[in-house]
């Protein structure tokens, strides 16, 4: 079992629900259980490219994306990308 | 009496009683391209530069969304969902039009559980030659023929209008007359670029459309349009138009300077009004602020009950009283309006 932790924005397109306790073998699979996945995917299945993900504070593309294992007591993390210029 | 504001940052709703009141911001964190109500449902096209493009509604007035989750493109055509531009209830029970880009349309059969991409559209075999505008590749007008259940028109930027006659399955472009100065061929067969199409429900073979090269009317369902300013427009340029579904003669346009300064011409905020299809045009800006070098989004202005309403990009709404032909000022300080609608 693994927590994801999501940021308001999507927290409440989810229902309310900031915190999310999943059974998943990778990253993706975690994230493709939650009610907002296609929020963070696009239609070929990439992560949206602002669409950051950290699992135990590192970010999932500096391991293997979204093909990365998860082990019992993970907390995964989405975030969305500084983007400061956006307004 | 209801004006819906789609803003840069979520939905705001402002009611008449006596003064206006406004409500919201709903759908906070969403930019609100548009937003309209529908037996007693607001269905947004709400974005999000970080999680994409979203068609979302609300049974209760803005209090909790909906979002259809299974939103987006065939996989296989390559393209992908990059915003949610229009809202277009249908004529049908339950039915329901949504444009997005680039250059895609959608139509809901339950109300807007659910979303299926119009093949004829989104695989149109013109679709090529298409070349995204500023704004990208947006369906951002979805208008249907009252008079004929299999008729429907798009605007879709920088690729032109388009008609179906057969409830979308095939489409085929509408642009004869109409000018893509920003081409090699400036009269092409499409290419052009539409800013809004507005079809009149009284009269539905006469169409309008706000151009980036012009403003048009049409008297034949699109096979020909006939250009409109000169005759008192200070430009040809702009983004949105309104009709008065009483009067087919009437239009309202809200002219930019041009498209390499889009603001209000020497900083003269108005809508221009024609009462003669478009013969000649007049400027009506009693009671708006003056000078106000304001922009108007192409979503942004929008008639109903007998009058004008008006977002600026500055956050303001305007109401002009038809009657008096005095503007007022409804909301100000709201984020950059994107889109009015009055039901």
């Amino acid at each position: 079992m693994v927590v994801v932790r999501l940021p308001s924005l999507l927290a409440e397109q989810a229902g309310g629900r900031n915190r999310f306790e999943v059974e998943a073998a990778t990253v993706r699979d975690a994230l493709r259980t939650l009610p907002i996945a296609d929020l963070l995917f696009d239609e070929s299945g990439q992560l949206r490219s602002l669409v950051n993900v950290y699992l135990d504070g590192t970010d999932v593309r500096e391991r293997e994306g979204l093909d990365t294992g998860l082990a019992d007591g993970g907390e995964l993390r989405v975030v969305a990308a500084i983007a400061g210029g956006y307004g | 009496m209801l004006i819906l504001a789609g803003t840069r940052k979520g939905l705001f709703l402002l009611r008449e009683d006596g003064g206006w009141q406004v409500e919201g911001p709903f759908l906070k964190g969403w930019d609100v391209f548009h937003a309209t109500v529908h037996d007693g449902t607001i269905h947004a096209a709400a974005n999000s530069f970080v999680y994409g493009g979203t068609a979302q509604r609300s049974a209760d007035m803005g209090q909790t969304w909906e979002r259809s989750e299974g939103l987006g493109l065939p996989e296989e055509g390559g393209l992908k969902l990059e915003k949610t531009w229009h809202v277009e209830p249908g004529r049908a029970e339950g039915e329901l039009w949504l444009g997005g880009a680039p250059g895609v349309l959608f139509r809901s059969t339950d109300g807007g559980d659910t979303w299926e991409p119009v093949k004829g559209l989104v695989e149109h075999p013109t679709r090529e030659q298409w070349q995204p505008g500023a704004g990208g590749m947006c369906t951002h007008s979805i208008q249907l023929d009252p008079s004929d259940p299999q008729r429907l028109y798009v605007g879709i930027s920088a690729a032109g209008v388009f008609r179906s006659d057969d409830g979308g399955e095939t489409w085929a472009p509408k642009n004869k007359g109409t000018a893509a100065d920003f081409l090699p061929e400036k009269y092409p067969e499409l290419g052009q670029c539409v800013h809004k199409l507005l079809l009149h429900p009284a009269r539905p073979e006469r169409l309008w459309q706000q151009n980036h090269c012009g403003v048009y009317r049409s008297d034949d369902a699109g096979e020909s349009w006939e250009r409109l300013d000169g005759n008192g427009l200070p430009s040809d340029f702009g983004f949105p138009i309104a009709l008065d579904p009483d009067d087919p003669d009437v239009a309202y346009v809200v002219p930019e300077e041009g498209a390499e300064n889009r603001v209000t011409p020497d900083g003269r905020l108005g809508v221009y009004r024609t009462g003669d299809g478009g013969a000649s045009w007049e400027l009506a800006s009693d009671g708006l602020p003056q000078p106000a070098w304001a922009s108007i989004k192409r979503e942004a202005m929008a008639f109903g009950r007998g009058g004008v309403y008006l977002g600026t990009q500055a956050g303001s709404v305007y109401a002009l009283d038809t009657a008096s032909g005095r503007w007022s000022e409804a909301a100000r300080d709201l984020p950059e309006i994107l889109s009015v609608e009055v039901s």
